[in-house]
């Protein structure tokens, strides 16, 4: 057994909620454009002029007690030694027990092929003067031009349709030392990333000096991800 | 040179992967293709191996905004895959914003213009297909040489006109020597329609026509007006870096109509009525007076320290010969207090702004207990208003009251940098050129009712949207021929139907742009630009965190498209055609004057010209031999060194440098303007004129002596309120890449970031007081017009406004650019609507701005 237990603590105070986190996500994960595996809940509340606004990243919560792999059937979705929610496409049949099982919503499923506006853009909108989709993708050899092939190290690069997928916590940045994509990504440097199991780490110093939040407590699936602080004052 | 068209550059290798592709799962992929496919679809049984996939950090600069941050990109087999902040960078210091993210998408839009292209139906106008077919860059180059020699034949080259939007600043190559040197003075830049007013306040408080440095570290209190800086303008990442610890300790205060993302996290959001900050911010001055509680080792003291500021009364300087006020850094508080604040009540101020007394007061005294650790945060929501000249001065003023101009916690500046300018290009001009090129412009700066007085001086700045006015009256003279570059004022400029109806009856135009966006309509020739993050070089300059920068732009891509730099390779391509039809000035000139600094080879061809240029006005950074190298911060070890890093760092910024040494008339932060009126007094005597004349024809009320102090202009609005209910206001997005970025995927997919907007939508909001009395819902469809224009969108009920306004962000209502961005580009249908068309063509014209902001024109709401 591996002795670390990741886990992410997001700083509501220093995120200013711009989204940076969401499409570094995309880009590092080869995310399809409706997928949101990094994502955010809005809320706007009270009546002007004491007009409130708060914004709560989201991603997957790598739940200690994950209903995701509870309810699969096949040992697809499953809990790593690091204590990561991982998938595993290859014993994956695509029945969306997972999805229908996570109550935070951040499990997506390939209806149809991934990345349309390249994989099946066959028009241009000028002949002959502008490109299609499909002509870009070749041009830059990839099946999206922007495809990140670290993304392949550890799971598909890009999930088949009738698949599901969701945020790994980049475990793929992790095996070779690196934080995930949006912790790197964050302006703010509002996520505060690793193991709880070092005391002195950063995430267990700030679950230490502030008293954490975590989405849908009574839900019982003891998250990973945790809150400290508050988005507005 | 080439005639080729090319189609893609790996036609027999995509073959292979592609077919791997489109069967499907990972399995048959890796059985049936192999090669690059298994890196493409590898699942856990068959991996990619992590140093292929690793690639290599490349650094450029981002220009999705103005803060022009210093990047990375990961570059993997030759393409961009993943971008982070350059952490060499003291400006950013390694942190990027949502931006640099979005340009991935950019530079891979398939609606990029891959191919120079013609236009073969000479008719010209919104909705008609200008029936573009794709020609060589030889072709394209030809047909723009002949025009110009037309001209130059004719013996009138200022027919000529070149329009410039964003830069980097190798842009004075095309910008200013072609131009120039064919013998035009129609050199037009977007500057008027991006923050000119912005600059004016500072300029005539300080001396600097710039904009301001901010720092976060050390202030205690931050009020911004419009100012939205964890979003946009000009420093976002820092901004957002700094943001969380600094609001720990300092408080923060929002001036905005709208809850922008800065006022969803400040202390205070004070939703002023759009316009109406001017008198919010001389009730504040008044306040700060009044209270006695101004910074008196920077601005003085009554000599008998007596508090003579009482409201509503004059302070009385006949009855002694001695000054009754000991002034120190500042110039002539008493005079502004006595000419504008004394009456400037909070309760005066509360009945125009809507913002309570109370808070007017208690912003005011929290501001000046910061001491001069406050930054009074001027932006463009506050000043680029028909009336925003003053409120531009007023908000900037505050900073003087506390003084925390040039202060530890306060507003300071740019440090130098060592970069340097093109060469002297006037022994390249013959005579045609010599005289025709100091022509009055057609942007109609300097007339009496476009004062525009960058630098102090009548007609110094440019006044980009009235070259639509100038160009449809043929005044001074008519454009025949135009270029414009990395700008789309088609879409850009308030008012934006007069472009349309100019650029349709200019018999020859040419645009140099990345996508056919809504200017390409119009355009007998557009030619593919480089996309600046990545396929471009060039520098710019910028200042974040106290720390002035130099940041490469960087080919770190072989564009996929045949595409060109539009500041270097097209201007050489330029002059070579027109050397080759006997005027060869312009490339003597490129080729005699940029030699390359370290072999001294004259560059032979576009790509050459574009490395010798920059190495030339970059040499201060990297060239040990620069009488400048090292003195002003970084000291770069070559050339290669400088490519390797990307950037250029300066000193920190040292406070209080330049209190008493500041470029106003008198040396110190003047509330009374001296420099204010000898510009206003510079432009009545060009004109013969008073002052108070100069005023009225620049739609200011204020008169006498108010025209050289801060104060109060009441908002200007076009619309009878009777028949347009609502006031309309604009604002920005963060992520806008200047209203390039509506046609990635990813903008849309996240556009609900910007507190109140929807994903894939261009929403209109409205306070839900409003919406229930037209019986509104969210996502119903509106026609929302004004007296200029009519724009549908979906409706948005939302409590971050007030009740009587309305509000959009900017960058979305594309009718052309692409096919996210546009509903449908073939018919010239916009996804949401364009708010340029919806505003007034009105302008702040002491500056010469376009006046987009402060609620400038009303309108009605309907549901469609």
């Amino acid at each position: 057994m591996s002795d670390k237990r990741y886990a992410m603590v997001i700083d509501l105070h220093r995120c200013v909620g711009c989204a940076a986190c969401d499409i570094a996500c995309k880009s590092e994960n080869n995310v399809p454009v409706e997928f949101h595996w990094s994502n955010h809940i809005i809320e706007t509340t009270g009546t002007f002029p004491d007009t409130r606004y708060n914004y709560i990243p989201t991603l997957c919560n790598h739940c200690e007690n994950a209903p995701c792999v509870t309810n699969c059937p096949t040992t697809a979705m499953h809990k790593s030694e690091d204590g990561l929610t991982l998938h595993d496409p290859d014993k994956c049949i695509g029945c969306r027990l997972c999805q229908l099982s996570c109550p935070y919503g951040v499990i997506w499923f390939n209806k149809e092929d991934p990345h349309q506006n390249f994989m099946r853009d066959s028009e241009p909108a000028i002949p002959g003067g502008t490109s299609t989709g499909q002509e870009v993708a070749q041009a830059a050899d990839a099946p999206i031009p922007y495809y990140n092939p670290a993304r392949a190290t550890t799971y598909q690069g890009i999930r088949d349709r009738g698949m599901v997928e969701k945020c790994t916590f980049c475990d793929h940045r992790l095996a070779v030392g690196e934080d995930p994509a949006c912790v790197i990504a964050c302006p703010a440097d509002a996520r505060i990333f690793g193991d709880l199991n070092d005391l002195e780490s950063p995430p267990s110093k700030a679950l230490a000096k502030y008293t954490p939040r975590v989405l849908q407590r009574d839900q019982g699936t003891k998250p990973h991800v945790f809150y400290i602080r508050n988005f507005n004052k | 040179m080439t005639d080729q068209i090319p189609t893609s550059k790996h036609d027999d290798a995509w073959q292979i992967s592609r077919r791997g592709f489109l069967q499907g799962s990972a399995g048959t992929v890796a059985a049936a293709a192999g090669g690059p496919a298994l890196s493409l679809f590898s699942t856990a049984s068959a991996q990619a191996q992590p140093a292929e996939a690793a690639g290599k950090w490349m650094p450029s600069t981002c220009q999705g905004c103005t803060s022009w941050c210093p990047v990375q990109i990961k570059v993997v087999d030759g393409r961009a895959v993943h971008m982070r902040g350059n952490p060499l960078a003291k400006a950013n210091h390694g942190k990027i914003c949502p931006r640099p993210h979005l340009a991935l998408q950019q530079v891979y839009d398939p609606d990029r213009v891959r191919q120079p292209m013609k236009r073969t139906n000479p008719e010209k106008g919104r909705g008609k297909d200008p029936g573009f077919v794709p020609i060589s860059w030889d072709e394209a180059m030809d047909m723009l040489a002949d025009k110009i020699m037309e001209l130059r034949d004719a013996g009138e080259p200022e027919k000529f006109a070149l329009f410039r939007g964003r830069y980097t600043y190798l842009r004075d190559i095309l910008y200013s020597a072609v131009p120039k040197i064919i013998g035009s003075p129609n050199n037009i830049s977007h500057s008027a329609i991006c923050a000119e007013a912005e600059k004016f306040g500072p300029y005539y408080v300080e001396g600097q026509w710039d904009y301001r440095d901010y720092d976060l570290e050390h202030t205690r209190y931050v009020l911004c007006w419009g100012a939205d800086p964890v979003s946009s303008n000009r420093q976002v990442p820092h901004a957002i870096n700094f943001w969380g610890n600094m609001s720990d300790n300092a408080t923060v205060a929002v001036v905005d109509p709208r809850l922008s993302a800065t006022a969803a996290k400040a202390d205070e959001w004070l939703p002023v009525i759009p316009g109406e900050d001017s008198a919010l911010a001389v009730a504040m001055a008044h306040v700060i007076l009044a209270k006695g509680v101004w910074n008196k080792a920077f601005v003085g003291d009554f000599i008998d320290g007596e508090n003579r500021f009482v409201v509503g009364q004059t302070v009385d300087e006949s009855q002694t010969t001695v000054p009754v006020f000991n002034e120190i850094h500042t110039h002539g508080v008493v005079q502004w207090w006595n000419i504008e604040l004394k009456d400037r009540t909070p309760e005066w101020a509360a009945e125009r702004t809507g913002i309570p007394a109370e808070q007017i007061r208690r912003v005011a005294l929290g501001f000046a207990a910061a001491g001069s650790r406050a930054i009074s945060w001027l932006s463009p929501g506050a000043s680029m208003q028909a009336r925003g000249g003053y409120s531009s001065m007023a908000t900037h003023a505050l900073n003087g009251l506390v003084g925390s101009i040039d202060a530890k916690g306060g507003v300071v500046a740019k440090v130098k940098d060592p970069t340097g300018d093109i060469p002297d290009l006037t022994a390249y001009q013959d005579e045609l050129a010599a005289s025709h090129s100091k022509y009055d412009k057609i942007d109609q700066r300097g007339t009496l009712a476009f004062p525009s007085l960058n630098g102090g001086k009548s007609g110094g700045g440019v006044v980009t949207n009235a070259a639509a006015d100038g160009m449809l009256a043929k005044s001074p003279n008519e454009i025949k021929v135009a270029i414009a570059y990395w700008s789309n004022f088609g879409f850009s400029t308030s008012g934006s139907y007069r472009w349309e109806q100019a650029l349709s009856e200019l018999p020859f135009f040419v645009h140099l742009t990345t996508n056919a966006s809504e200017m390409s309509m119009f355009a007998d020739l557009v030619l593919p630009a480089a996309h600046q993050l990545f396929e471009k070089w060039g520098f710019v300059k910028n200042k974040q965190n106290l720390h002035s920068y130099v940041s490469l732009n960087q080919r770190v891509l072989e564009p996929l498209w045949d595409v060109k730099q539009d500041e270097t390779e097209v201007p050489f391509m330029l002059a070579e055609k027109l050397a080759e039809r006997g005027f060869d000035n312009l490339y003597r000139y490129y080729t005699e004057a940029f030699a390359d600094p370290e072999t001294g080879a004259a560059p032979t061809n576009g790509e050459e010209f574009t490395e010798s240029a920059l190495k030339m006005l970059t040499r201060g950074c990297w060239d040990s031999t620069h009488p400048d190298y090292g003195r002003y911060g970084d000291r770069l070890e070559g050339w290669e060194d400088f490519k390797a890093k990307g950037v250029w760092n300066s000193h920190r910024y040292e406070y209080g440098q330049r209190i008493d040494n500041f470029a106003t008339q008198t040396g110190k932060v003047e509330f009374y303007s001296e420099t204010l009126k000898a510009a206003l007094q510079g432009h009545a005597d060009r004109h013969d004129t008073t002052v108070d004349k100069v005023l009225e024809a620049t739609n200011y009320v204020g008169r006498g002596e108010l025209a050289f102090v801060p104060h109060f202009e009441p908002a200007l609005r076009h619309g009878d309120e009777a028949e347009y209910p609502f006031i309309f206001f604009e604002h920005r997005s963060r992520l806008n890449r200047e209203g390039r970025s509506a046609n990635c995927t990813w903008y849309q997919a996240h556009k609900n970031v910007d507190p109140g907007d929807e994903n894939w939508s261009d929403v209109l909001k409205m306070n839900p007081v409003d919406a229930d009395a037209l019986g509104l819902h969210d996502g119903d469809r509106v026609k929302v017009t004004s007296t200029t224009g009519s724009i549908t969108v979906q409706l948005k009920r939302w409590e971050g406004l007030r009740p009587g306004t309305v509000a959009k962000c900017y960058g979305q209502g594309h009718w052309a650019y692409g096919r996210v961005a546009a509903a449908n580009f073939a018919e010239h249908v916009p996804l949401g609507g364009n708010n340029n068309e919806i505003l007034y063509p009105e302008f702040e014209r002491l500056s010469g701005s376009t006046a987009r902001h402060g609620g400038q024109s009303r309108v009605k709401v309907e549901r469609v």
